[in-house]
C-alpha cells in the first residue's frame, strides 16, 4: 500500500483519575490511518471508542503518547490551529446529533461556516446546498424539534460536510435511529468514501461495521483486532 | 482583507450574542435595570448641577463682579448666629470714611432692605424694598432702567415717594401694562412708579426671583416705611481691583469702628466671589452624592451582568462545546460572550437615555436637561466598559472550556 498516511497515533493513553480510582479509557493504543480509509471501530460499552474518536477529532487530548495529523504533532499546535483543523479538516457526527435547538436547519448547518470567514450569502448558499445533498431541501426552516430523528442526523451530517472536510468521524451515528433511517445515513458514508473521504465510524452494529473496509475492535482501552 | 474578515467574524459573534439575548428578554431587562438607573441618575445630576450653575451665574450678575457689600454678617450657608448676634448694625456714617479714605472705591451707596406687603387695587404681594442713594443708579447690576427713570438727588433730598419697580411688579400688579405714573401702596402709603427695571429671571436669592424688587430713596424708606430694615453699604470698584478694594474697605471699616488690632471684625465685606466659594462646595456635595449613587448603581449592575453571564455560560456549556468542535476558537467564544454582556449593558443604558429623554420632555421648564449626542456617546462608552468588565470573567471561563468536557456537560 502506498496510500498517504494522514493519522498516526503512537502509544497513546487516556487516563482518568476519579478519587483513588484510575480509569484507563485508552491504554497504549497505536493506530495508523490512511487517506480514503473506511474504518469501523467496535467494542463493548466503556471500552474507549468514544475516547479514541474524540482524540482523533482533536476534541480531547491524550494523557500520554503522540498524535500526528498530516504529520504534524497535535501537541505542538495552538488553540487557533486546532480550531482550524476542526473547522476545515474534520467533520464530526455525534450519536446525539448535538444540534442547537434554537436554530433552524440552515442556521445549524451554517455554524462551521461562521468560523471560516465567508460572507453571509455564501454561507447560506453553502448550507442549503449541503442540506439538499442529504435530501432535506424542503426542511430549511425547521428547528430540530420539528424534525424526525433521521432528519436531525441528516442535518448533523450536512453540518459535518458543509466545509468539505477530508476526514469524517461518526460516533454511533445510527445508534439513535431505526434501521431504515440508519440505512439512509449509511448510504451517505458510502458515497463520501467513494468521493475520496476518509471515514471512521464507531458502531455497535455489525451491519454498519460490514460496510467498512477496515474493522478495528477495542477492548478495555486496547486495540484487540485490526483487519 | 484579513482585517475585514476578522471584523466580519466579530459581527457574527455579536449576532450570536444578540440571539441569546432575544431568547431571554426578561432576564436582560432585569439585569440592565441597574444601568438604566445609573445612567438616569448621572444625567439628572449633571443636568441639576448645570441648571443650578445657570441660576447661579444669574445671581452672580445680580450681585455684580465689581461690587462689595459691607454688611453685618457674612454671606454664608453655615451661618453661626450665636457668633454674630451681638454685632452692631452698619451705620450710614461709615460711608463718609470710605469715600474720604478709599483709593479703589469709585462709588458708594447705602442700601436698606426690607420686606413689605404692597398692593395695587385688589392685588397684593410681598415685595423686597431697597432704600438707596441716587448714585445707586450706576450701581445696578444684572439689570438696568428699561423704562422711565431713576430718582434724582432732589427727590432723595425731599424724601419723595417715588419708586422704581422690578418686572414682577409690572406683571403682578399691572398685568404687563406700562406701570409708569401708576400708584402702588406700600404699608398703607402711596408711591408713584417712575421707573421700571429690566427682567432678570430666577436666581439663587431669597424668594427665588430677582425681579420682585422695589427701589426708592433711602431717605423716604427711613421716614415713611420703617426705621428698621437691614442696612448694607454697597461699594463699587472695578472687577480687577476686587481683592485689594476688599482689603482696603475692611481696613477703613476697622478704623471707623475703632477696632483694636487683636479684635475680630464686627462686620463683613461680602462679594459675589465669596458667595461663589460657598456655592461651589454645595455643588461639589450635590455632585458627590449623585456620583456616589450612580457609582453604586453601576457597580450593582455590573455584578448583575456578571451573574447573568455566569448563568448564561453555564446554561450554554454544551453549545460552547459544539461550537468549539465545529471550529470556534477560544477567542471566538470570548468575543461571543463579551458581546452578549456589552449588548445587555447597552440595552440598559439606552433605556436610561430614553427615560431621561421622556423626563426632559415632561419637565422641560423645570429641569433643562441638556440631552445631546455627547450624553449618548458617554453612555455608550460607560456601557461598553461595564459590559466588558462584568463579562470578562464569565467569558474567559467559557472560552477556556475544553471542547469535549463542554460537549459532555448535561
Ligand atoms: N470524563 C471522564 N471522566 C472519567 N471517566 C471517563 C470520562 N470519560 C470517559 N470515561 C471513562 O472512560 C471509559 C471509556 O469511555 P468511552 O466513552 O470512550 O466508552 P465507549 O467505548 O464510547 O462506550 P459506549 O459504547 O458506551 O459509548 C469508560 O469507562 C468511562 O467511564
Ligand atoms: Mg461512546
Amino acid at each position: 500500500m502506498n496510500k498517504k498516511e494522514i493519522i498516526s497515533i503512537e502509544s497513546i493513553s487516556k487516563i482518568y483519575h476519579l478519587g483513588d480510582n484510575v480509569v484507563k479509557a485508552l491504554d497504549n493504543v497505536s493506530l495508523k490511518i490512511y487517506e480514503n480509509d473506511f474504518i469501523s471501530i467496535m467494542g463493548p460499552s466503556g471500552s474507549g471508542k468514544s475516547t479514541l474518536m474524540n482524540i482523533i477529532g482533536c476534541l480531547d487530548v491524550p494523557s500520554k503518547g503522540t498524535y500526528k495529523l498530516d504529520n504534524i504533532e497535535i501537541d505542538k499546535m495552538t488553540d487557533s490551529d486546532l480550531a482550524k483543523i476542526r473547522n476545515q479538516k474534520i467533520g464530526f457526527v455525534f450519536q446525539t446529533f448535538n444540534l442547537l435547538p434554537k436554530l433552524n436547519a440552515v442556521q445549524n448547518v451554517e455554524v462551521p461556516l461562521i468560523y471560516s470567514s465567508l460572507s453571509k450569502s455564501e454561507r447560506i448558499a453553502k448550507a442549503k446546498n449541503a442540506l439538499n445533498s442529504v435530501g432535506l431541501g424542503d426542511r430549511f426552516d425547521h428547528k430540530p424539534n420539528e424534525l424526525s430523528g433521521g432528519q436531525r442526523q441528516r442535518v448533523a451530517i450536512a453540518r459535518a460536510l458543509v466545509n468539505s472536510p477530508s476526514i469524517i468521524l461518526a460516533d454511533e451515528p445510527t445508534g439513535n435511529l431505526d434501521s431504515k433511517s440508519g440505512l439512509e445515513i449509511l448510504k451517505f458514508f458510502d458515497e463520501l468514501h467513494k468521493a475520496g473521504n476518509t471515514i471512521i465510524v464507531v458502531t455497535h452494529e455489525d451491519s454498519v461495521a460490514n460496510r467498512a473496509k477496515r474493522k478495528v475492535e477495542i477492548f478495555d482501552g486496547k486495540i484487540s483486532k485490526d483487519e | 482583507m484579513e482585517r475585514f474578515l476578522k471584523m466580519n467574524n466579530i459581527f457574527q459573534n455579536i449576532a450570536i450574542g444578540l440571539r441569546a439575548i432575544k431568547s431571554n428578554p426578561t432576564r436582560v431587562f432585569l439585569t440592565s435595570l441597574g444601568l438604566t438607573i445609573g445612567i438616569f441618575t448621572v444625567s439628572i445630576i449633571t443636568a441639576g448641577v448645570s441648571s443650578i450653575d445657570k441660576e447661579f451665574e444669574k445671581s452672580m450678575a445680580y450681585y455684580g463682579n465689581d461690587k462689595l457689600y459691607v454688611s453685618t454678617w457674612p454671606w454664608s450657608f453655615n451661618f453661626d448666629w450665636w457668633k454674630y448676634r451681638n454685632r452692631p448694625r452698619i451705620e450710614e456714617d461709615n460711608l463718609q470714611y470710605i469715600t474720604q479714605y478709599s483709593q479703589y472705591i469709585d462709588d458708594v451707596s447705602l442700601r436698606k432692605t426690607s420686606w413689605i406687603r404692597g398692593s395695587y387695587g385688589n392685588t397684593a404681594s410681598w415685595l423686597q424694598i431697597n432704600g438707596v442713594y441716587p448714585s445707586y443708579q450706576d450701581m445696578l447690576s444684572g439689570t438696568k432702567i428699561e423704562n422711565g427713570r431713576f430718582f434724582s438727588q432732589n427727590e432723595w433730598d425731599l424724601q419723595r415717594r417715588v419708586i422704581i419697580v422690578g418686572a414682577t411688579v409690572r406683571d403682578g400688579f399691572f398685568d404687563g401694562q406700562d406701570p409708569i405714573g401708576k400708584t402702588i401702596r406700600l404699608g398703607g402709603v402711596s408711591f408713584e412708579v417712575i421707573g421700571e427695571l429690566k427682567k432678570q429671571g430666577m436666581g439663587m436669592v431669597p424668594g427665588g426671583t430677582l425681579d420682585n424688587l422695589v427701589i426708592m430713596p433711602s431717605t423716604t424708606f427711613k421716614r415713611i416705611l420703617t426705621r428698621w430694615g437691614f442696612d448694607e453699604l454697597v461699594l463699587k470698584t472695578r472687577p480687577e481691583q476686587m481683592a485689594i478694594a476688599k482689603e482696603e474697605a475692611e481696613m477703613i471699616m476697622r478704623v471707623a469702628r475703632k477696632l483694636k488690632p487683636d479684635e475680630e471684625n464686627n462686620f463683613a465685606v461680602n462679594s459675589a466671589d465669596a458667595y461663589k466659594q460657598q456655592f461651589d462646595s454645595l455643588k461639589i456635595a450635590i455632585a458627590g452624592v449623585g456620583f456616589l449613587v450612580t457609582g453604586i448603581s453601576l457597580i450593582v449592575s455590573a455584578i448583575g451582568i456578571m451573574n447573568v453571564m455566569f448563568v448564561s455560560v453555564k446554561e450554554r456549556t454544551k453549545e460552547i462545546g459544539l461550537r468549539k468542535a465545529m471550529g470556534a476558537t477560544s477567542r471566538n467564544i470570548l468575543v461571543q460572550f463579551l458581546s452578549e454582556a456589552v449588548t445587555i449593558s447597552i440595552i440598559g443604558g439606552l433605556a436610561g437615555i430614553i427615560l431621561v429623554k421622556l423626563l426632559t420632555l415632561a419637565l422641560a421648564s423645570f429641569l433643562p436637561v441638556s440631552f445631546d449626542l455627547l450624553l449618548i456617546f458617554y453612555t455608550f462608552l460607560v456601557c461598553v466598559f461595564i459590559g466588558i468588565t462584568a463579562g470578562m470573567i464569565p467569558a474567559r471561563n467559557a472560552a477556556s472550556l475544553n471542547p469535549i468536557d463542554a460537549l459532555r456537560h448535561e
